[in-house]
């Protein structure tokens, strides 16, 4: 009926075209690596390799890369290699072409040709108006590969004849930043390869829809790898920079550590530690050979504490009154609207809330027990929503099974509804407290204190109770006064400057990092256990 | 085909037969099954499957299917729920390759074009085999947009701004192509004064028939219906094998089902598949429902079990 | 949200409903208990006043509360759970009242002395956002909140650019595309990329990027919203893929299959079915990442300039001075006075932006819920 023309069920066996076009693709991929080592200065872009200018050699490379992809196009078009072409790209890739062309356009008429405003701008959409009908006017073949081509040949004649040398460089009028060779060339080479890479994924697909597929496909694999990328990046940086400061000094043996006497209402113990880890188990002091984040640590675990058992039961009893008792209506929907709110409220707003809400009503100063509180806030709707929904997960029958037995309804959530949602409210909660572990702008308005803490400036919240004969009956000074906590300890480095000690501040980013990260993996390792449980 | 299979075959037949209280089973069944298993049509098989295979994880869906399928008739398969028909018909156009735990053993060729091999191209064949699902599925475009999307999607048809802009698109071929479509699933006399309305707006049995019009404008070999009628009342029903009938002429057409009625009316040949996955006869429909050669299909076709 | 069509006739008829249902309540609950419920609610409410007006007396209130929610819970208890965990839920929302309270309250100052005229009518707050001096203490002294908003702007610009295409695709690929081994191992890498505190990046971009940019583009000193603006995209990622990709998986596999079964490529069906259909749900991720973005504090805190101004020309991304979130965080110590209320005041802004994205957000999810669903008939 629609008049199409019938193709082969079955492929053939790898082709010419395939092989050729798989292998530009493969280039693109090489020169990508290529720009992103000069980029992050692994690769010196202006130095010579083997005689030859590295600029001159990707200038060479990338002019081969836009010979090949011309090619295709080229041969595509006069029948040569078997292709599916539409009659045009479409406007998005030209669109994007035209998008290009205008800034290549802008660029060369302002900084090469020294045109003024009104002259680099029209250079500017005239290039882009090209662009854009040389993308979408000829057929798919030559709209995608040729605008491509002509790009990256461009920049890689502009490359191969020293136009892009080792010396230069671009400094836009009033914007006081320049552009050198170091970051432009590889700036150029990612942006080219990654062009080549789209138009070659498209050619290995014989264009079409297929060849339309693979472009996208080849596109967002490397979003997908980048963004590991970046987060294997990141951890590893941390891990390299932190870890020998971590592990300074650390002797094993009985009783190689420090002393802790944990004194409780009067009563006091002694324990000494088999393991002597300094950079966990000391102070900041001038005398240690290693100065250590005690305190920090110390505060951020009773920090956690003190907000998982506020937030906990609050959040958990919320929970099971909205999925058990309150029915579906306009109370439920504020209540989700309302906690969904508070859990995108930004953190620094729940500081100025603990500064102006909870540290005048607990003397007037910032304390432990006003980070707490804040913490416990954040933490609040986390806690409602997750256990909310693993509540809601709970399947009815269990509940008609008990109430068929005679069973009451709070019996029910007691017996049957909140241990089977236990394991979502656990993961929920696990994960939240890896957020509010890492954050640092509540308990800068709330609890910060010294910002390089002694071990001797250790919270001792256990060792703290005391009973008084004037209300509030119970008082414990650690509680009300100010202490240290990972990622306050961390800012304090930084906003000491850069004269401050960096080694230091790696190390406490690594064990905040680990510290953080550990929740995060016991949260979804358990999310992923019982789901599988429960799919079985 | 092993002995060893076509005693398991037997044993497997025998017990529901024998809770129907027939006396002589196990060498009928074996005796059709010799003689079906090659059964060969006039002309050449537009679908030949060979010793398919279909498992769910550890669950063994479909269990050594072999059937030819001629061009140009109605091939109805039919079973009671769970017997894998569905399963089967999703083999044709590999539809099955979206379930992950899905593991396919065995050979499916379409005009003697092997389905399953490493680079088939599953777009060529599902242009080639369309499919009509239980549910009607349209999209939640306006009713043109979803009779056109199959061919603007192909490459056939190009409508888009740009196109239009240069003045060499082909909306007059995409608004024949409509109607052609339209006409031939039987539902233009009524919806062709509101072809930009919501496809979602339409009744269930125009919905479906929507779904058939979009299939066909997509110009297929094939059509595998599963269970197009299922979710409809008895008018649209009749409606839809009405459309059934008069795509025999032009397609080939397989159509799961379990009302029995429905396939003695629709269909040219018949296959029966009972619980296990296994194909238990196939022929001609008014053999298999008039003179079936095994006791189980005979208890299943007279409403003794299934 | 649906409950707003209900026709209004319904009020009083569910007053005189409730009221009926709270006598019969009231006459089968023993009164023991109904006692003890009293008590307890007069005091939690006690423990509440007593807590805001900063009265010793308050843990008197406490204890007489445990003393009535011990005795409800020994003797009635499916009562007091039931009337527990209703307490609880009200102060969930009494949590977001007392935010919306307490910094509105404390802002409110610098709102008075910012107040102009339109039409001679006088407004609130509103030279906070028409000048652009902020001086707090060296004359003309102004708090003008417009550079910050400005930064927070070019930052989340920036963020926005990064994280949502990115997010968007990195949805797709965990929805969509990604076999299922491979799923299994990204989905959790985009919720460690979530888990990275916000100080370890602002760590590495003062310690690294922030000298590397200065030294790479000559620029003069630290601090570029367009470095600020990429890490603040990365840390808005992992928001904006995860809820975008319970969008997509929301789409119905019927309408994806069915395009597949016309002989569409994965692609073509993403594009033209997938994405579409889920399209409020990808809006809704991608105001959420703003959102973030917009409250993102540290390491703008670390990586700017923190010198209230306005970059020359406006567009300069490679000059970061001051975004509303490091106003507070970096000057929190040292403010008095009006500049104290005007760190609130910049909080009241961050609070009602984000408040109306999440509101907004969470809308544009119902609607897709609601659409969605209907197709399902």
């Amino acid at each position: 009926m629609s008049g199409a023309t019938e193709y082969d069920l079955v492929r053939e066996d790898t082709s010419t075209l395939e092989l050729g076009a798989g292998a530009t693709v493969g280039f693109a991929v090489v020169l990508f690596g290529f720009g992103l080592a000069g980029l992050f200065e692994l690769v010196a872009v202006t130095e010579s390799v083997a005689g030859v200018q590295l600029p001159r050699l990707l200038g060479g490379l990338l002019t081969l890369a836009s010979a090949a992809l011309a090619w295709f196009g080229v041969a595509s078009h006069r029948g040569l290699v078997p292709t599916d072409p539409r009659p045009s790209a479409g406007v998005v890739a030209a669109t994007g072409a035209a998008g290009v062309w205008f800034v290549v356009g802008g660029l060369v008429g302002s900084q090469t040709l020294g045109f003024g405003t009104v002259g680099w701008l029209a250079l500017a959409l005239l290039a882009g108006a090209v662009g854009f009908a040389a993308t979408a006017l000829p057929r798919e073949d030559l709209g995608t590969t040729l605008p491509v081509a002509a790009l990256t040949g461009l920049g890689g004649l502009a490359l191969l004849t020293d136009v892009i040398g080792p010396d230069w460089a671009w400094s836009p009028v009033g914007l006081r930043a320049t552009f050198a060779a170091p970051i432009a060339i590889p700036i150029i080479v990612l942006f080219c390869s990654l062009l080549v890479g789209w138009a070659g994924a498209k050619a290995y697909g014989g264009f079409g829809a297929r060849g339309r597929h693979l472009g996208a496909y080849a596109l967002v694999y490397l979003n997908v790898l980048s963004i590991l990328g970046v987060l294997v990046g990141l951890l590893a940086f941390v891990f390299t920079k932190g870890a020998p400061v971590v592990v300074q000094g650390i002797t094993v043996g009985p009783g190689a550590g420090p002393e802790t006497t944990i004194r409780l209402f009067g009563f006091a113990h002694t324990v000494v530690w088999p393991v002597d880890w300094p950079f966990v188990m000391n102070g900041v002091s001038l005398y240690a050979e290693v100065s250590g984040v005690l305190p920090a640590i110390v505060g951020t675990v009773w920090l956690v504490v003190g907000a998982v058992l506020f937030a906990v039961p609050l959040g958990v009893g919320a929970a099971v009154f909205l999925a058990e008792y309150a029915e579906e209506g306009r109370f439920t929907q504020v209540v989700e609207v309302a906690t969904n709110a508070l859990w995108s409220t930004p953190s620094i707003v729940f500081g100025l809330f603990g500064y102006a809400f909870l540290v005048p009503r607990f003397g007037g100063s910032k304390s432990l027990l006003s980070g707490m509180l804040t913490l416990g806030f954040m933490l609040l709707p986390l806690v409602v929503i997750t256990s909310r929904e693993a509540m809601l997960a709970v399947p009815d029958d269990y509940r008609d099974a008990s109430a068929a037995l005679g069973v009451s309804k709070w019996q029910t959530i007691r017996s049957v509804v909140v241990p089977a949602s236990l394991p979502g409210v656990i993961t929920g909660v696990i994960l939240g407290v890896g957020r509010i572990a890492g954050e640092t702008a509540p308990i800068l308005l709330t609890m910060a204190g010294a910002t390089e803490p002694s071990a001797a400036e250790t919270a001792d919240v256990v060792g703290g109770f005391a009973l008084s004969s004037s209300p509030p009956f119970v008082t414990n000074p650690a509680l009300l006064e100010a202490t240290s906590a990972l990622p306050y300890q961390l800012y304090a480095i930084i906003s000491a400057g850069v004269g401050g000690d960096a080694a230091f501040g790696w190390g406490t980013a690594l064990v905040l990092l680990v510290v953080v990260l550990t929740f995060y993996a016991v949260g979804i390792a358990s999310r992923t256990y019982f789901r599988r449980k429960l799919h079985e | 085909m092993s002995t060893e299979l076509n005693e398991t075959q037997t044993e497997a037949a025998q017990s529901p037969a024998e809770l129907g209280g027939a006396t002589t089973v196990g060498e009928t069944d074996e005796r059709t099954r010799a003689e079906w298993v090659d059964h060969e049509f006039d002309g050449d098989a537009k679908i030949a499957v060979e010793d398919l295979n279909v498992y769910y994880g550890d669950d063994h869906a479909l269990t050594d299917i072999s059937m030819e399928i001629p061009e140009g008739s109605v091939t109805a398969l039919i079973g009671p729920s769970g017997c894998g028909k569905s399963t089967f018909l999703r083999c044709l156009n590999r539809m099955n390759d979206r379930i992950g735990s899905a593991r396919i053993e065995g050979s499916v060729r379409i005009d003697g074009e092997e389905v399953y091999r490493d680079r088939a191209d599953l777009v060529e064949l599902r242009k080639r085999v369309g499919m009509v699902f239980q549910q009607p599925n349209p999209f939640p475009k306006s009713i043109r947009d979803n009779v056109s999307y199959g061919p603007r999607k192909h490459g056939d048809l190009d409508t888009t701004f740009l196109s239009r802009l240069l003045g060499r698109d082909d909306v007059d071929e995409e608004a024949s192509l409509v109607e052609e479509a339209l006409e031939q699933a039987a539902l233009w006399e009524e919806v062709n004064d509101r072809l930009d309305d919501n496809a979602l707006g339409l009744s269930g049995g125009q919905q479906q028939r929507l779904c058939i019009a979009r299939c066909l404008a997509t110009d297929p070999d094939v059509i595998l219906m599963d269970e197009p009628a299922s979710a409809l009342d008895p008018i649209a029903t009749a409606k839809i094998e009405d459309l059934i009938e008069e795509l025999a002429e032009e397609y080939t057409v397989v159509v799961v089902t379990h009302n029995m009625q429905q396939a003695a009316r629709v269909s040219d040949q018949t296959a029966v598949f009972l619980t296990g996955g296994e194909l238990v006869e196939y022929g001609d429909t008014d053999q298999i429902f008039e003179n079936p050669e095994s006791q189980r299909v005979e208890d299943y076709v007279t409403g003794k079990f299934g | 949200m649906s409950d707003l069509r209900r026709p209004p006739h319904d009020g009083r008829r569910s007053v005189q409903r409730r009221v009926a249902a709270t006598r019969e309540f009231v006459d089968e609950t023993p009164s023991t208990a109904l006692a003890a419920g009293l008590v307890g609610g007069l005091a939690l409410i006690g423990v509440l006043v007593g807590f805001l007006v900063q009265s010793p007396l308050t843990v008197l209130a406490l204890g007489a509360f445990l003393a009535a929610f011990a005795y409800g819970w020994l003797r009635h208890q499916a009562l007091t759970a039931r009337a527990m965990t209703f307490a609880m839920t009200a102060s969930t929302i009494l949590v977001l009242g007392l935010i919306t309270v307490f910094i509105f309250a404390e802002a409110w100052p610098v709102f008075e002395y910012a107040s102009g005229t339109v039409f001679g009518v006088q407004v609130p707050g509103l030279e906070l956002f028409t000048t652009t001096n902020w001086s707090p203490v060296s004359e003309p002294i102004g708090y003008s909140l417009a550079p910050m908003i400005h930064g927070t702007v070019m930052v989340t610009v920036v963020a926005t650019a990064v994280a949502g295409p990115l997010g968007v695709a990195a949805a797709l690929f965990i929805g969509e595309i990604a076999p299922p081994t491979v799923r299994e191992l990204v989905k959790p890498g985009v919720e460690i990329l979530a888990g990275i505190p916000s100080i370890v990046y602002g760590f590495i971009g003062f310690t690294i990027l922030s000298p590397w940019a200065s030294e790479a583009f000559d620029l003069v000193g630290q601090g570029t919203y367009l470095f600020v603006g990429l890490v603040v995209g990365l840390m808005a990622l992992p928001t904006v893929v995860s809820v975008a990709e319970d969008a997509i998986n929301s789409v119905p596999e019927s309408m994806k299959s069915g395009s597949l079964a016309l002989g569409t490529t994965d692609w073509q069906t993403m594009t033209a079915i997938t994405l579409p259909a889920a399209s409020s749900g990808v809006s809704a991720a991608v105001l959420l990442g703003v959102g973030r973005a917009i409250g993102e504090t540290m390491a703008a805190t670390v990586m700017l300039r923190n010198s209230p101004a306005l970059p020359e020309p406006l567009y300069n991304a490679f000059y970061g001075y001051e975004t509303l979130t490091s106003l507070i965080a970096a000057r929190y110590g040292d403010a008095h006075g009006l500049q104290f209320n005007a760190l609130f005041a910049a909080g009241v802004v961050l609070f009602v932006t984000v408040l109306a994205l999440s509101v907004g957000s969470q809308i544009i999810e119902a609607r897709m819920e609601r659409e969605l669903g209907g197709n399902q008939g």
